[in-house]
Order: structure tokens, then C-alpha cells, then sequence
């Protein structure tokens, strides 16, 4: 793995996002992971190398010859005790460190200027609700998720009037916190943006609203369902741009406010794709 | 046989021989249903197989891809594979390889083979049940199987089923084929517990006098640690199918929400068996390579105790660990927690396999059959795999190659690197007790060398792809702009799936030719110590003429001052030494 990895250094440029290696990540949260991904990258790749070494020595210095009797020994407990307790500590020390790392990433309380997104996953494409000038959003309820109100609001909700609603189509602000809130109207979704070193399963019935990120560079990035659900799955796409403030400032203008539930559709659902 | 009828330990367990069609189709001796096992399970390995081979040809050339003028993008796709027949293809891989190919190779054939006569029994305790084990196990493959010829095709909703995609026919469009996964995991279900409380049954009782279980080899042990884990683990995915049968069919609601149903449920039962599942399929693995590692290296096992110990403590905590394919599921931190501490925990033992495998072949004398590569293969693979699972078990990194490529790339290190290598090491150790005749050795080094080469060559780019943000299940890549230029890999990785599965043709066909052509092998072609080598190849009914006694462990070799490198477990240590006490293990009379 680790030649591989010299590999795509030197092919890093072929593709923004290495063919062989991680895509570039543009999400605040992803430095973390990608540590601890590069952390146990190390500790598996020498332990690997290791391990084969001495196995490959093994199979050589021990073939069987003519006359070279093999030892007979039946195991050596202090071995035993200093290959267990030495795994049980890296690993425990990993466990620990793994943990700690994803409390954080997950009590960490989004900034109160968050802009709060609704995603709510459907067969086959996403129903995706901004705030409006008030900047705030309408309350979701997960139990209210169903075919005529895909997110679950209440039509009277006043923070909910200028409210607008898109499909396929999200655009967040740069290094503007963005807090989601992840819910499926039918069977589980997934929000999966590589790049964001993101994924969330949405499962109907509930309302995730703890996932929040940061985007740190602009682009053009594709949101993916990463949870089978359905013969539509493989193209349960939408489009997710990180722009600069203005940008996004003039996209917002260009949207027109939707008060009630009802959502703006850009094409029909795929029913059938089932060719005959 | 008749001569010895009297005395052999076959009389206890009361039935005779059968003859002509029905000792192949109803037979009620634990060898022919052993080598039933495995005929039916090395079928479905080629359809599995099979499956597999249409899912790569369409990641490589979709015939779902679009060109920007209209055409279809690839002259060389298949067209009959559309996408919900692609959804079904990976489903039904799956589901055949684990339910009706590894368990089956493993627990049904090797275990059915081999437990009696490696601890000097005649039979299984329960020969009937045995056999109605096998034929449920073949219902069930036809059960699943029938999804294909069903309107609205095969289960589609992948291996794991998860609700309320499988459960609301509204949503999978596959309610028949759904069912009848549904119900053929509930029959297989059957014929694992069936199997299950046999094997326990028949090693607690009928071990032959002197047979201390700490005298047991590492495959009976194996085999008995997994057949606990089948029988507390099994009936609850059988209930979880039951439940969906009901959703489906007969307007229950257990998973769908919007009925009051909880999703979560299904994912909750599922890993509670799923989980302990994995070291179902690798268990017995472990312990039958064990023992080729052993033969084969002429050393006794390092640290049998160690390795004992070990794949217990793997029993206990892979009952602990099944929340860890549900941290994405948005758990409860102290939740996730706990089952990331104990999936970290649980690499324990297996790192402590792994170095007792590499104590085991230091200071050998190691012999490179056919038998001894793949075990080799098999350690090899079960490394790099079990590395690729401590990214998994690390919960940050879990949500990023969570349903990418890299977990496919992982499972299949285990799955196939793992426990296919080790069948092959098993299937090429035990072929000459079963049927009496050696496999062809040249072949077989042909046919590992390939099968090593592109096993590699297809599993292990499948971590960058999967690294590069592949997500798994999804029936065309290139319809993702951040997939397109991952594509030759791809295409890269399905000329080696092909490959693989081509080089399995050179096995079977040294599997059937030796039948009838291999040498014979006579009583220990291996020179192995164990009790199924003092008999003959193939043993006859009820196996031992006598009731074997035994004065030492599975893995005396080499041991200094004997004239032989190997000292068979029923050999005294010398020919007027006293009588060993029996242990307190009785043998069933009557």
C-alpha cells in the first residue's frame, strides 16, 4: 500500500483527486480523519511489512532439506504474553483515540451562524430546503416525513414562509458553517460527499441534525446516495457547489420562496428503468 | 465389514450401510453426507462465481452508460443487465457465497467429514438429523435461486436486506424474490442448527477414550466453537426473516417506520447474527489451517493452548461487536463507543493467531505442497485483511470507507483471501482420506499460482478505488464525474476477475480427473498423527474397526529420539506401556 501511495504522488497531478489515492478533502472535519486514516496506514504498512518479512524468511531458512530434523517445540508462554500485551495496547490506544476524535467531531456544537440545510433523501433524488432572508429554517418533524411533505413541516410555521426548496441542487457558502438536517422520506438514503470525508445514513422515521461542516475551497463536488435503495440507486446524484459568499448571496436571490411543503422538481422521478 | 460388524463402533450408531442411489442421496453416514456437502457447495462456488463475473462486466462496460450523442457507450456491454438485474446479481453473490458456498464448504463439509473421525467416533450422534440438515441446506439454495424465474426478478436489496427497502414490495419492486430469499435463509437457518447441536452433541460424547479435549486438533475445536456461535447467532436472523416474510406478505409492520415499524430493528437483528457470522465463515478456517500449517512444517502447533484460548475469546467477543456496522446509522456516542473498543479488542486474538501461525513454521522443516501454499496464502491474506478491518473498526474512518470499495476489497481478503484459501489447503490435505486417491500436485501449484496472482490482482486495487470514493452497490460508475477516471482501474480489476475465475476450471478439472485417475493414497499420505489417518482412504462404514484409544495430542512431530517425525495419536509410547486411564469422556454403547 505504501508503494502505491509513492505512486500516486507522482501522479497526483493526472487528477485533481488522485486516481490511486484519498480525493482532496475540503471539508474542516476531514484533517482528523485523514490523520487517523494515515495514522493506521503506518502502523498496519510496518507492521505488514514485518510480519512478511519474517515469513518469507521462514519459508526460506526453514524449507525442508535432507537430514535437518524440524524443532520440536510445542510454543514459549513468555511469547505468548508479549504478543498479546503489546496488540492489546496499540489497539486499546487506537480504540481510545479513534473514539475521542469522533466525540469531538460530534459534540462539537455548530456555531450559532450555521446555515441550517434540510436534505431529505427520496427514490430516486434529494429534496433539499435553504432558509430564507430570516435565516431560519422550518421545524422539521421526522413523523411528518411523507409523500406530500417531504420534510416534515408545518405549513403555518412562520419560519418557514420564505423558505425555498430545490432538487438535486446544493450550493453551500464558503468557510460558512453549514449545519443538515439529514431525514428519508421512503427507504434509507446515505449523504456521501467523498470530498467531505462525509458520509450519514438517513433513515426514515428519524431527523439527523447533528451533522454540520465548513467547506474550505470552492468547487464542483456530487452529492451520492451511498445506501442501496432501490433500482434507481446508482443515479441518485445531485449536483453540490461550494461557492464564494457573493455567489451564493446572488444564487439565493434566484430563488423564489416556496411557503408551503410543496417541492420545485427539475425532472420526474425515474420509475421505471427497467428496460425491456 | 461384516466380519468386524460386531465389534466396530458403527453397531452404536445404529444404522447400517446404505446401498445403491441412497447411499449418495439418502445416506445416513456422516462421510457421504460430508462429501454431499461438498459437490453441492463447489456448484454454487461456480454460479457464485458466475454471478460475480456479469457484476464486473458491467462496472467495466455498463450498459447503462450514456454517450453524449445518445448511443449506448458500450458496444461490448451486456444488455440484459440492467439495473435492478445488477442489484440482484451482487445480492444474490452474496448470498450464495456465504449461505450456500463458505458455511456449507467449511461447516458442512469439512465438519461433517472430519469431526467423527478425528475424534475416533463412528458417526455423528444424530445421523438423521444430519442428513436432514444437508437436504434442508439444498432447499434452501433452491428456494433462493428460484428468485431469478419469479416476476420482478431476484431479491434486490442487497445481502444485508436492509429494511424498509426489502420489507415494502412498494419500494424494491421484487416482492416474490424478496420472499423467497427471505424464506430460503429461514430454511438455512434450520439446516445450521440442525448441524449445529449435532457437531456439539457428537464432540462432548463420543470422543474415543483418552481424547481429552485439550488433546482435540484445532479443527475439531474450530468447528466446535463455531458450531456455539451458529446456534446462538443463527436463530435470530431466522426470526429477522421471518419477520420480513411477514412485512411482505401479510401486512405486519416490524421495519417500516411509516407504519409505526423501526428500521433500526432489522439492522439490529441482522449484525446480531451477521457479526458473529464473519468468524462463523473463518473459524474453522483458522483451525484446518492450523493443522496443515503443522503437518506440513513437521512441527507441532506453536501455542496450541494460546490458539485454543484465542478462537474462544473471538466466540465471546464477536457477540459484542455487531454495532460497528451501524456507526453510520447516527448511534448513540457511548454506544459507539463500546463497540469500537470491542471491535479494536477483538484484533487481539487474531494478531495472536497470526504470530503462533508464523511460531509454528519457524525452526520447520516445511514441505511446499499444493496443501501447504494455500495455507500459506490463507495467513497471508487473512493479514492484509485484517489490517484493512482495523481502518473499519476506527470509527472517523469507518464513516468515509464506509460502502466504498476498500470494505469489498476488505471482506473479499478475509472471505476469499481468508477462508477459499484455506478450503483449498483443506480440500487438498483431506481429498486423499475421502475419496482415496491424491490430487495431481503440478496442477495444483498451476492452478494456486494463478489463483494467488489474480486473486491480488482483482482484490487489492479495490482499495483505491474504494480510497478514490467508489461506492459499492451502485450499477454504473461512470455515471459519477468523480468516478470516471477510477474507470480503468476498474477495467482492470474485472480482467483480473475474470482470470480468477478461469484458473478454477484447472481445479475442477484436477478434482474430477484425479477420482478416477490420482494415485492412490493410501492409509497417511501426509504422515499426519491425527485419528483419521490410521484408517483406511476412504474409511469404511462406521469408520474405526475398534474404538480407537488415545495417548497424546493432535501435533506430536518430530519429536526427538523417535525414529519417525511424526507419532500417531492412538501409538503408545512404547509397545508394553501401561494403559493410559481413560478420560471421563464416555462413548456411547447402544
Amino acid at each position: 500500500m505504501s508503494l502505491l501511495a509513492l505512486l500516486s504522488t507522482a501522479r497526483a497531478e493526472v487528477r485533481q483527486t488522485s486516481v490511486w489515492w484519498l480525493p482532496r478533502n475540503v471539508n474542516m472535519f476531514g484533517h482528523e480523519i485523514d490523520f487517523i486514516f494515515y495514522l493506521i496506514l503506518w502502523l498496519t504498512g510496518v507492521t505488514a511489512v514485518a510480519v512478511f518479512s519474517v515469513m518469507i524468511y521462514f519459508l526460506v531458512k526453514y524449507r525442508a532439506r535432507p537430514g535437518v530434523p524440524a524443532i520440536h517445540s510445542h510454543g514459549n508462554n513468555a511469547l505468548e504474553v508479549i504478543w498479546t500485551t503489546i496488540p492489546v495496547f496499540i489497539f486499546l490506544a487506537l480504540a481510545i483515540y479513534g473514539n475521542e476524535q469522533w466525540t469531538q467531531m460530534r459534540l462539537r456544537t455548530p456555531p450559532a451562524d450555521a446555515l441550517p440545510v434540510a436534505v431529505v433523501g427520496e427514490q430516486f433524488g434529494w429534496n433539499v430546503r435553504y432558509p430564507g432572508p430570516d435565516g431560519k429554517l422550518a421545524k422539521m418533524v421526522a413523523s411528518k416525513v411523507g409523500k406530500d411533505n417531504p420534510f416534515g413541516v408545518d405549513p403555518a410555521d412562520p419560519d418557514g414562509m420564505d423558505d425555498f426548496t430545490t432538487y438535486n441542487d446544493i450550493v453551500f457558502p464558503l468557510n460558512r458553517p453549514v449545519r443538515l438536517y439529514l431525514s428519508s422520506k421512503d427507504v434509507i438514503h446515505a449523504f456521501y460527499v467523498p470530498e467531505f470525508r462525509l458520509y450519514q445514513d438517513m433513515v426514515p422515521g428519524r431527523v439527523y441534525d447533528f451533522v454540520w461542516l465548513k467547506a474550505e475551497a470552492t468547487g464542483n463536488f456530487q452529492l451520492a446516495c451511498n445506501q442501496l435503495c432501490g433500482q434507481g440507486h446508482y443515479k441518485m446524484f445531485g449536483k453540490l457547489a461550494v461557492v464564494e459568499e457573493s455567489a451564493y448571496q446572488a444564487w439565493v436571490k434566484s430563488k423564489a420562496p416556496a411557503p408551503t411543503a410543496n417541492v420545485e422538481k427539475t425532472e420526474t422521478v425515474p420509475v421505471s428503468l427497467v428496460k425491456k | 465389514m461384516s466380519t468386524i460388524a460386531a465389534t466396530h463402533v458403527g453397531a452404536s450408531h445404529g444404522h447400517e450401510e446404505a446401498t445403491g442411489w441412497k447411499k449418495y442421496l439418502w445416506s445416513l453416514d456422516h462421510k457421504i453426507i460430508g462429501i454431499q456437502y461438498l459437490f453441492t457447495s463447489l456448484f454454487f462456488l461456480l454460479l457464485g462465481g458466475g454471478l460475480a463475473l456479469l457484476m464486473r462486466w458491467q462496472l467495466a462496460f455498463p450498459s447503462t452508460q450514456v454517450m453524449a450523442n445518445g448511443d449506448v457507450g458500450n458496444p461490448i456491454a451486456l444488455p440484459f443487465i440492467n439495473p435492478q438485474f445488477y442489484n440482484a446479481l451482487f445480492t444474490m453473490h452474496a448470498t450464495v457465497m456465504v449461505f450456500l458456498v463458505v458455511m456449507p464448504l467449511l461447516i458442512g463439509a469439512f465438519g461433517n467429514y472430519l469431526i467423527p473421525l478425528k475424534i475416533g467416533a463412528g458417526d455423528m450422534a444424530f445421523p438423521l438429523i444430519n442428513e436432514l440438515s444437508y437436504w434442508f441446506f439444498v432447499a434452501s439454495g433452491f428456494i433462493m435461486l428460484a428468485g431469478f424465474f419469479v416476476a420482478g426478478g431476484a431479491a434486490a436489496g442487497g445481502w444485508t436486506s436492509y429494511a424498509p427497502l426489502s420489507s415494502v414490495a412498494a419500494y424494491n419492486g421484487t416482492k416474490m424474490g424478496q420472499t423467497l430469499w427471505a424464506a430460503g435463509i429461514f430454511v438455512n437457518g434450520l439446516a445450521s442448527i440442525m448441524g449445529a447441536f449435532n457437531y456439539i452433541t457428537t464432540i462432548v460424547n463420543m470422543r474415543a477414550p483418552g481424547l481429552g479435549f485439550f488433546r482435540l486438533p484445532l479443527t475439531v475445536w474450530a468447528l466446535f466453537i463455531t458450531a456455539f456461535l451458529l446456534l446462538l447467532a443463527v436463530p435470530v436472523l431466522s426470526a429477522a426473516g421471518a419477520m420480513l416474510i411477514l412485512d411482505l406478505n401479510f401486512g405486519t409492520s416490524f421495519f417500516n417506520p411509516a407504519q409505526g415499524g423501526q428500521p433500526l430493528l432489522w439492522q439490529h437483528l441482522f449484525w446480531f447474527f451477521g457479526h458473529p457470522e464473519v468468524y462463523i465463515m473463518i473459524l474453522p478456517a483458522m483451525g484446518m489451517a492450523s493443522d496443515v500449517l503443522s503437518i506440513f512444517s513437521r512441527k507441532p502447533v506453536f501455542g496450541y493452548k494460546a490458539m485454543v484460548f484465542a478462537m474462544i475469546a473471538i466466540g465471546f467477543l464477536g457477540f459484542i461487536v455487531w454495532g460497528h456496522h451501524m456507526f453510520v446509522s447516527g448511534m448513540n456516542l457511548v454506544l459507539s463507543a463500546a463497540f469500537g473498543v470491542s471491535t479494536m479488542v477483538i484484533a487481539v486474538p487474531s494478531a495472536i493467531k497470526t504470530f503462533n501461525w508464523l511460531g509454528t513454521l519457524w525452526g520447520g522443516s516445511i514441505h511446499f505442497t499444493t496443501a501447504m501454499l494455500n495455507a500459506l496464502a490463507f495467513v497471508a491474506m487473512f493479514v492484509i485483511g485484517g489490517f484493512s478491518g482495523i481502518f473499519m473498526a476506527s470509527t472517523p474512518v469507518n464513516i468515509f470507507v464506509h460502502h466504498t470499495y476498500f470494505i469489498v476489497a476488505h471482506f473479499h481478503y478475509v472471505l476469499f483471501g481468508g477462508s477459499i484459501f484455506a478450503i483449498f489447503a483443506s480440500i487438498y490435505t483431506w481429498y486423499p482420506k475421502m475419496f482415496g486417491r491424491m490430487l495431481d500436485e503440478t496442477l495444483g501449484k498451476i492452478h494456486f499460482a494463478l489463483t494467488f496472482v489474480f486473486f491480488n490482482l482483482c482484490f487489492f486495487p479495490m482499495h483505491n478505488v474504494g480510497l478514490g470514493g467508489m461506492m459499492r452497490r451502485i450499477a454504473d460508475p461512470t455515471a459519477y464525474e468523480h468516478l470516471r477516471s477510477l474507470q480503468p482501474i476498474n477495467q482492470f480489476i474485472t480482467f483480473a476477475a475474470i482470470g480468477l475465475g478461469f484458473s478454477q476450471l484447472l481445479f475442477f478439472w484436477n478434482f474430477f480427473r484425479s477420482l478416477k485417475h490420482g494415485q492412490p493414497a493410501g492409509k497417511n499420505p501426509w504422515h499426519a498423527t491425527t485419528l483419521e489417518w490410521t484408517v483406511d482412504s476412504p474409511p469404511g462404514h462406521g469408520n474405526f474397526a475398534t474404538t480407537p484409544k488415545v495417548y497424546r495430542g493432535a501435533y506430536d512431530y518430530s519429536v526427538p529420539g523417535h525414529p519417525r517425525d511424526y507419532i500417531m495419536q492412538n501409538e503408545p509410547d512404547a509397545p508394553d506401556a501401561p494403559a493410559i486411564k481413560p478420560l471421563t469422556a464416555k462413548v456411547p454403547v447402544g
